[in-house]
């Protein structure tokens, strides 16, 4: 509890500026759907035969799974708050959209009968007798959607947007649940707060008689609970109005150069994206927005690609086997650079030069395993990977540089069982014994705290990493003083350099942000 | 004024023939009800002035006009609509439930709640508390009173009522109608009213239609009804106590022995004495010579001290009452349940001509007929 408490307290600031962000994205998106969802359900209640597509197209979006609709909206929106809104929207549609439709629908036919017969027109029957007596219905339907939109806007960090799912994600990255606890308890009181105010807007504005506790009111307790509502109402309003309006102001370039440095879901990546910005930020009069846990190699490099963020740390290995699927694993760095800088260009990007760091992908053991065995190589391993089981990142089985590399250079090695997990949980499976052999990078932070053996890999199925800023062309242009900078800076950072600020991070529980400006400082490349 | 014609209607759905070349008319300021089985067309026929139905074939009018040259919007405005549980907008206080129509023709708010206000006191609702309610805290009865008053609110001449008493208690429908009565009474709209209860039908209309299988059976007064329906259908359909419960429509005419002993007031008493005996009756009726009723001889005539060249204009007696022809049974009853003993009372049409007598024997079994079953006691009655 205590911890918990620590944590808040030293993080105050952020979780308040992730809920910021959290509230802002979750009231656009839900606001949107209302404003586009109530009249789409009106419509197909008059227009005959509309309702079958309509709801059939909203129930099949509605089933995708939201991370596979945000990865497929990247290309078209790229990253960052748009394609998390979009989505959200789209999923609180069919809520929106079916209750309308039912409640309008379904509103007693005597009193639409009535209508007609006293004479009113079709218009007056919509807006004076289905509309209010069909709104119990339709608020239900948004309070779902409200309620629902602020757990799914969690997703929202997937693609660099922040919001409270940052800590969540982080926290699951990292193996910290406090941090997961500090993302996801203010997003539940989110949730119910937004319960609260759409409860409230609901009594506002459903017709007083048809709401539920109707019968224990006095026109008097009526007037009162109005009064209440309407000051809460107002309140809350201007208050999201004033978070969204801060934020787009905010966000404005400060009068002057800006640049976005992405930088991919684990923590060498946070690390290095901090380590470059904040020199950047030093030497030049530059500003650099930082936009970390892209979810991947494709997502972060499609972002750069599509212009949503100027430059990310990339390896080697990766541009060359697995964005650009070149077979083999060539040894000659050189020729791999070349191929790789001219591949880049293709895509309008530079490659700046490479850092002495090499993170290359391992398979390891626990050092009792390796004993036990008598592994020293991959080759050893596959002798016994019969009874062994693989826990790695997603990514590994899925990269030609990577499982596909190794199953092709050897062969013989075929795993009982594989399973898929990320970062610094597939330690905690390693040492629990769950499974055998994990996916190390050669440089995380864990590898130094556990008692695990690094296999070496003598028929080389692993390309050599070397961390490489990737920058759009275009931005480098404009920003000429760009390269030289990173250039300088690149040399310092050695693999044993980052295994360290990796280290601080994973296992002492530091700050990426402070750990990497805690670097340059010692090494005497920013003032303190 | 506001004659409403239907000249050659039919409707379908579907395959399902509804309403049969109809063609009748309803007649202005009264109060006619269409009544019927279920799935007679009743309520179809009434959608049909309003143009909530649209006729298959056929057209209807109103003052001459084809309803369907009219804007449907302008003509549902021009007519009052009560249905069920008055048909109001639950969502709507009582005031804007009655003043709807009225707020979208921009009729001022002052204009709006004197009118308002007048409706109130027509339809018996004199609390004004209740106009700021909505209609959930009112019960049936006053759902109904206020279902009417809306349907007021813009003086339409035509009213069309769909089983609005239907939902309710026996003395609230009962307060209802005679609220509608004495409405009826005062304004003299042309209403049309379904329902599926004849009691009511008979209670409230001016005109009754019976109707049947999408035809019209019988379009008549509740009287002419009762007493000369037209064919077996109508006879089941009211069925054979139905008049029982409207005495007021049971004359004497149709129950009377017409066929009294009489005997002109010149004949000698030995002659009354003879017809007495001989005839076997209890009295006899002295008449002139156009057969206009004078007196009764019977036992009390006759004393030791009559003289043998008395006439029978000599002895005989007043009645203790007589009674019209044409009077109903009730007053008859009325007037019989003053006196004690039960002689054969005379009946006279209005000339004074004794047209037959009424006796306590002919009460009894014409009374008795509600209770023992019969299938054509209406028949036997003499009622046709």
């Amino acid at each position: 509890m205590s911890a918990f408490g620590q944590y808040i307290a030293t993080h105050g600031d952020q979780i308040l500026q992730l809920t910021l962000e959290h509230i802002e994205m979750t009231a656009i998106a839900v606001g949107i759907s209302i404003l586009v969802g109530v009249p789409i359900g009106i419509l197909i209640s008059y227009v005959k035969g509309l309702n079958k597509p309509v709801l059939g197209i909203a129930n099949v979006v509605q089933a995708i799974p939201s991370m596979a609709l945000l990865g497929l909206f990247i290309p078209l929106f790229g990253i960052g708050k748009l394609p998390a809104i979009v989505m959200v929207i789209i999923f609180s549609l069919l809520p929106i959209i079916k209750n309308t439709y039912t409640g309008i629908s379904s509103v007693d036919p005597l009193s639409v009968e009535s209508g007609r017969a006293i004479g009113l027109n079709r218009w007056q029957i919509l807006w004076k007798v289905r509309l209010p007596m069909a709104l119990p219905v339709i608020m239900a339907g948004i309070r779902i959607s409200a309620v629902t939109a602020v757990g799914t806007m969690t997703m929202a960090a997937y693609v660099g947007a922040g919001g409270l799912g940052y800590l969540i994600f982080a926290g699951i990255r990292t193996v910290n649940n406090i941090q997961i606890l500090a993302g996801a308890i203010p997003s539940a009181l989110l949730a119910l707060l937004v319960d609260l105010l759409i409860g409230t807007i609901e009594r506002l504005v459903t017709p007083v008689s048809l709401q539920k506790d109707f019968a224990k009111t006095t026109p008097k307790s009526r007037k009162h609970r109005k009064v209440r509502d309407i000051v809460g109402l107002v309140i809350s309003i201007l208050l999201i109005i004033a978070i969204v309006i801060g934020s787009t102001v905010g966000n404005a370039a400060p009068g002057g150069k800006q640049i976005t440095f992405g930088a991919k879901d684990f923590t060498e990546e946070d690390v290095l994206m901090n380590v470059y910005s904040d020199y950047i930020e030093e030497k030049t009069d530059i500003h650099v927005r930082r936009k970390p846990d892209l979810g991947g190699s494709e997502v972060a490099y499609e972002a750069l690609k599509q212009g949503s963020i100027d430059a990310y740390p990339e390896f080697t290995g990766t541009l060359y086997g697995s964005i650009y699927k070149h077979g083999g694993t060539p040894q000659n760095r050189q020729q791999i650079h070349e191929i790789i800088t001219k591949d880049a260009a293709k895509d309008g990007l530079t490659l700046l030069n490479e850092t002495p760091c090499n993170d290359t992908y391992t398979l390891s053991v626990r050092k009792d395993t390796a004993e036990k065995y008598h592994l020293r190589t991959i080759e050893d391993l596959a002798k016994v990977s019969g009874n062994m089981r693989l826990g790695s990142t997603i990514e590994f089985l899925n990269r030609q540089d990577a499982m596909l590399s190794v199953q092709k250079k050897y062969p013989e090695l075929h795993f009982k069982k594989t399973v898929a997990i990320d970062n610094s949980p597939r330690y905690t499976a390693l040492m629990n014994n769950e499974v055998d052999v994990i996916d190390a990078f050669s440089t995380e932070g864990l590898l130094l705290k556990y008692p695990i053996t690094v296999l070496q890999d003598t028929r080389h199925a692993f390309p050599a990493y070397y961390v490489v800023p990737c920058f759009s062309a275009a931005t480098l242009k404009k920003y000429p003083e760009l390269a030289k900078v990173c250039n300088e800076l690149s040399p310092h950072l050695t693999e044993s350099a980052v295994m360290k600020m990796n280290y601080q991070v994973d296992v002492e529980g530091k700050d990426p942000e402070a750990v990497a400006h805690a670097f340059l400082v010692e090494n005497h490349l920013i003032k303190a | 004024m506001n004659l409403i014609e239907f000249q050659h209607v039919s409707k379908s759905f579907k395959e399902n023939t509804v309403l049969r070349d109809l063609n009748f008319e309803i007649p202005e300021g009264k109060l006619t009800v269409l009544i019927g089985p279920s799935g007679c067309g009743k309520t179809t026929t009434l959608k049909m002035i309003n143009r909530l139905i649209r006729p298959t074939e056929g057209k209807i009018l109103i003052d001459g006009n084809d309803i369907e040259t009219v804007d449907k919007v302008e003509l549902r405005r021009s007519m009052g609509y009560v249905i069920q549980q008055g048909g109001l907008f639950p969502h709507m206080t009582v005031r804007q439930n009655i003043e709807i129509i009225e707020k979208l023709e921009d009729i001022p708010e002052e204009d709006r709640a004197a009118r308002t206000s007048e409706l109130m006191d027509m339809v018996g609702l004199h609390d004004t508390d209740f106009l700021d309610r909505y209609p959930r805290e009112l019960s049936g009865g006053q759902q109904q009173r206020i279902g009417v008053a809306r349907a007021f609110a813009t003086n339409p001449d035509i009213i069309l009522f769909d089983e609005p008493f239907s939902a309710l208690d026996p003395i609230t429908r009962g307060s209802l109608q005679d609220q509608l009565l004495e409405i009826q009474e005062k304004e003299a709209k042309t209403m049309v009213f379904v329902t599926h209860d004849m009691d009511e039908a008979i209670k409230i209309a001016d005109e009754i239609c019976i109707m049947h299988d999408g035809r019209i059976v019988q379009f008549d007064t509740p009287e002419q009804i009762l007493r000369h329906p037209s064919d077996d259908f109508v006879v089941d359909f009211i069925g054979p106590n139905r008049i029982w419960s409207n005495p007021e429509y049971l004359k004497v005419r149709d129950f009377m022995l017409p066929d009294p002993v009489v005997c002109h007031k010149q004949m000698p008493v030995t002659g009354c004495i003879r017809l007495i005996r001989t005839k076997h009756v209890d009295s006899v009726f002295v008449v002139d010579e156009e057969q206009k009723f004078l007196g009764i001889v019977d036992r009390r005539s006759f004393t030791s001290d009559h003289r043998s060249f008395w006439t029978a204009a000599d002895v005989m007696m007043e009645p203790d009452f007589t009674v019209n022809v044409d009077d109903s049974i009730m007053s008859l009853l009325e007037k019989a349940s003053s006196f004690e003993q039960t002689r054969p009372i005379p009946v006279l049409d209005d000339n004074g001509t004794l047209c037959g007598i009424m006796t306590s024997s002919v009460l009894i079994s014409l009374l008795s007929r509600q209770y023992l079953s019969s299938e054509d006691s209406m028949a036997e009655g003499g009622l046709a």
